[in-house]
């Protein structure tokens, strides 16, 4: 009779101080001879919002319903990927929609996003809803070290009216806890890392500056436990941490890259120290931390509010000094317009780069990527009308090899978005009657 | 400090209908003309036979005196049910897809080619109840009452209803009394649900209403051609039957009645309840405060009732544009001084 002693799922690597590093899913995590459905890792759910919609001539396929072949101009760059894209159609969000409530599209369609309530107009008197990745979080994220985790890239500001009457608390967050605390979603790489691999404490920069110049790495303190570790694993094991350990490793360079940028760049900067100035660099860092909590196991939810609605964030790398807002009020203006979908097109290549990673990582049999659900979507459809319905809206992986991807999938028009929340929280063990303006599950969508 | 009443605009029209008569569609039309003198502003249109073709044709009806979309303003899509049977469907909404501009172009464009190109009636109910002031809108049932059944029994609608609708008005039944009539026939069970559990008053046009006022087909090749040459409710009548008839008026009488009760184009019946037997015949009984009532047509009044149908029904398009409806005024009112 074989046996062997499964390492635990939620090993750490430990070391001095407070470094705690955990581990991607190894082949030695799973049972001698466990069965297949045991070893099944679990299943992850991510949302990249993005704001002011998008020229939907660039995003919707020409074709409507089929395999998706060629792709719509705004998704090019995720051409390599698109077995994995499940281009959904038709969705809606009614509660974003102004009802009776005038002016404010922007802050109320990021405020229903995820909470699918038509949030209160006030700049004061703040009211949405519990959003449904928290409900989720409130049920399994026990099993995991963070609950959940809220990022993203832009203003953070908490207070004030940001959009016709409509709180900055609505358009600046996407997760809420209660429907009057928002989860602020953490800007700052550096921040992230410490919370995800040192003490969770931000170190001012003269703190970074004493602990740098004793040690060069965060895994440097970690190295006993990797030792003893590799001595442990087989080769597929050893190379899979090895990567892995790179990742963190490169991760924290970028970070150290960009703090010695903001000494250099301006000092004046309207950045915090150690967010760096570049988009594109930023986007990388923190969807890569992403991809390793994800690895990791150290979180399954993540909200990533990209921009917020009304950013006029211009985009000069593009040649667009422009802000992105006003630009979405092209008043069909082809140059405009043009602007619009460079901007659009520029984020989805970001996007690519976190589906590479979460495609390369391998868990078991599977890639990282088939056991997520990571949803790149806007809170609205043509930006310039200022249009609730046929949001944009890709799912990409597959849940844990029940997505049947690889195809434009249209449902009927006016079908909620919290039809899809349903079916999500289904996929993450969390089984609900109702949520938001949900009429039911989102049908299709699977293998079966 | 008392709040100032709210700025209502026009009511919200919800038309429901199985278009199993061309005066459905004419409604359509009128509750269209009704928009264009500020009387009312139609919400969205469900019909309760599965059948694209149809649906195809009442969404281009629509996109007609809809205009182009723009800003806030698209054109909702026509509710479909799902279940049941399509039945027949007229050549009035096959035949006009087949005319044809000068340049040999399609005069009018299908744009339903499958069910996802329609709504679910319920979720479309639900969404539009939701943009309208309280006691703001007024439904308009033309045809079985399927859909409305299942409003009732559908998550939050019926509370929303009760809410947002001030009154449901139908062609249906007979009064005050008479044999069963085809549209609560056609689905027994949801008119008892209907009468039983709609929140709001229902008035109810019985067959003897619209048998009574009939609509002059020599309009359609007058007003309706001298307002506008191609429109696709006049081919529709033209093709539903040769030329000329007049039709009986039993989806427009409730509709008229519906955006213009005040206009007293008929008279009402006292208050009381309906029910509805096994056979779907309809039976009213007197009560002080029941909720239901009926129309009887004074025939002192037929050519004014007439010359409406024929004015509003015949009317050119006109483009009005909504964002939602207007924004309840919250603002204190000036201090004098």
């Amino acid at each position: 009779m074989i046996t062997r002693k499964a390492l635990p799922r939620r090993t750490f690597l430990r070391g001095l101080g407070t470094a705690a590093v955990g581990l991607p899913f190894l082949d030695a995590m799973a049972p001698a001879f466990a069965s297949s459905t045991m070893a099944d890792p679990p299943v992850r759910m991510a949302f990249f919002y993005l704001p002011n919609g998008m020229i939907m001539d660039a995003w919707n396929p020409t074709y409507n319903e089929g395999k998706l072949t060629e792709l719509p101009r705004t998704l090019k760059a995720l051409d390599p990927y698109k077995d994995d894209i499940l281009h959904l159609g038709n969705l809606t969000h009614n509660t974003g929609r102004a009802l009776l409530d005038g002016a404010g599209d922007h802050g109320r369609c990021s405020g229903s996003y995820l909470t699918g309530i038509q949030v209160k107009k006030s700049v004061v008197d703040i009211r949405a809803g519990v959003s449904f990745d928290q409900i989720v979080a409130n049920e399994i994220g026990g099993k995991t070290r963070f609950p959940s985790l809220e990022l993203g890239m832009d203003d953070a500001r908490q207070a004030g009216d940001c959009d016709s009457g409509y709180s900055c608390a609505y358009t600046n967050n996407l997760a809420w806890r209660s429907e009057t605390q928002p989860l602020p979603p953490t800007l700052n790489p550096r921040a992230l890392f410490e919370r995800l691999f040192g003490s969770g404490q931000l170190m001012t920069p003269a703190e970074h500056a004493r602990q740098n110049k004793y040690r060069r790495s965060i895994l440097d303190f970690v190295t006993d436990d990797t030792h003893k570790l590799e001595g442990s694993l087989g080769p597929t094991d050893r190379r899979k941490l090895d990567e892995y350990l790179s990742a963190i490793r490169e991760v924290e360079r970028q970070i150290q890259r960009a703090e010695s940028d903001n000494k250099q760049i301006d000092p004046q900067m309207d950045k915090p120290y150690g967010v760096p100035a570049d988009f594109a660099e930023h986007f990388k860092l923190m969807s890569n931390m992403i991809a390793i909590a994800f690895q990791a196991d150290l979180t399954r939810i993540v909200t990533f509010l990209v921009t917020h609605e009304g950013t006029s964030r211009p985009y000069r790398e593009l040649g667009i000094p422009d802000g992105h807002h006003p630009l979405t009020h092209h008043r069909s203006q082809p140059e405009l317009m043009e602007k619009v979908r460079k901007i659009n097109e520029y984020h989805m290549q970001q996007f690519a780069g976190f589906v590479e990673k979460m495609k390369t990582a391998k868990e078991g049999d599977r890639s990282l990527l088939d056991n997520s659900m990571i949803v790149y979507g806007a809170g609205l459809s043509d930006g310039n009308a200022h249009l609730h319905e046929d949001l944009p809206t890709l799912m990409v992986g597959r849940g844990g090899n029940y997505f049947k991807t690889g195809r434009r999938l249209l449902v009927r028009r006016e079908t909620p978005m919290c039809n899809l929340f349903l079916t999500m929280m289904d996929r993450m063990g969390v089984h609900v009657e109702h949520f938001g303006d949900a009429t039911g599950r989102l049908n299709g969508l699977d293998l079966g | 400090m008392p709040q100032p009443p709210a700025r209502n605009g026009p009511p919200g029209a919800f038309f429901d209908s199985d278009f199993s008569t061309i005066d459905s569609l004419l409604a359509v039309s009128l509750l269209y003309g009704l928009q264009g003198k500020g009387d009312c502003r139609v919400a969205i249109v469900n019909t309760s036979r599965p059948n694209l073709a149809l649906v195809g044709f009442v969404d281009m009806v629509l996109r007609f005196y809809h205009g182009p979309a723009g800003n806030f303003s698209q054109i909702p899509a026509v509710g479909m049910i799902t279940s049941g049977t399509p039945g027949e469907i007229s050549p009035a909404f096959t035949v006009p897809f087949q005319k044809t501009k000068a340049d040999g172009s399609p005069t009018y464009k299908n744009q339903v080619k499958s069910v996802i190109d329609t709504g679910d009636p319920c979720t479309l109910l639900r969404n539009y109840l939701e943009a309208q002031t309280d006691k703001g809108s007024f439904v308009v049932l033309a045809g079985p009452a399927t859909n409305l059944a299942a409003a009732l029994a559908f998550r939050g609608l019926k509370e929303l209803i009760a809410a947002k609708v001030k009154l449901l008005t139908l062609a249906g039944g007979a009064f005050p009394e008479g044999p069963a009539e085809s549209h609560l026939k056609a689905d027994i069970p949801a008119a008892k649900r209907l009468f039983a559990e709609w929140p709001t008053p229902i008035v109810v046009s019985g067959a003897e209403v619209g048998s009574a006022l009939e609509f002059p087909g020599a309009s359609i090749d007058k007003q309706f051609a001298e307002a506008v040459p191609d429109n696709p409710v006049a081919d529709a009548y033209r093709a539903w039957k040769p030329m000329p008839y007049d039709t009986p008026s039993w989806a427009m009488a409730p509709a008229l009645y519906a955006a213009r009760p005040k206009e007293n184009y008929f008279k009402l019946s006292d208050p009381g309840r309906i029910t509805v037997d096994d056979q779907g015949r309809t039976s009213f009984s007197a009560s002080e405060n029941g909720a239901h009532r009926y129309l009887i047509v004074d025939p002192a009044l037929k050519d004014k009732i007439t010359a409406a149908y024929v004015e509003l029904a015949s009317a050119k398009p006109e483009v009005r544009r909504f964002r939602g409806p207007v924004v309840q005024d919250d603002t204190p009112p000036p201090v004098k001084k």
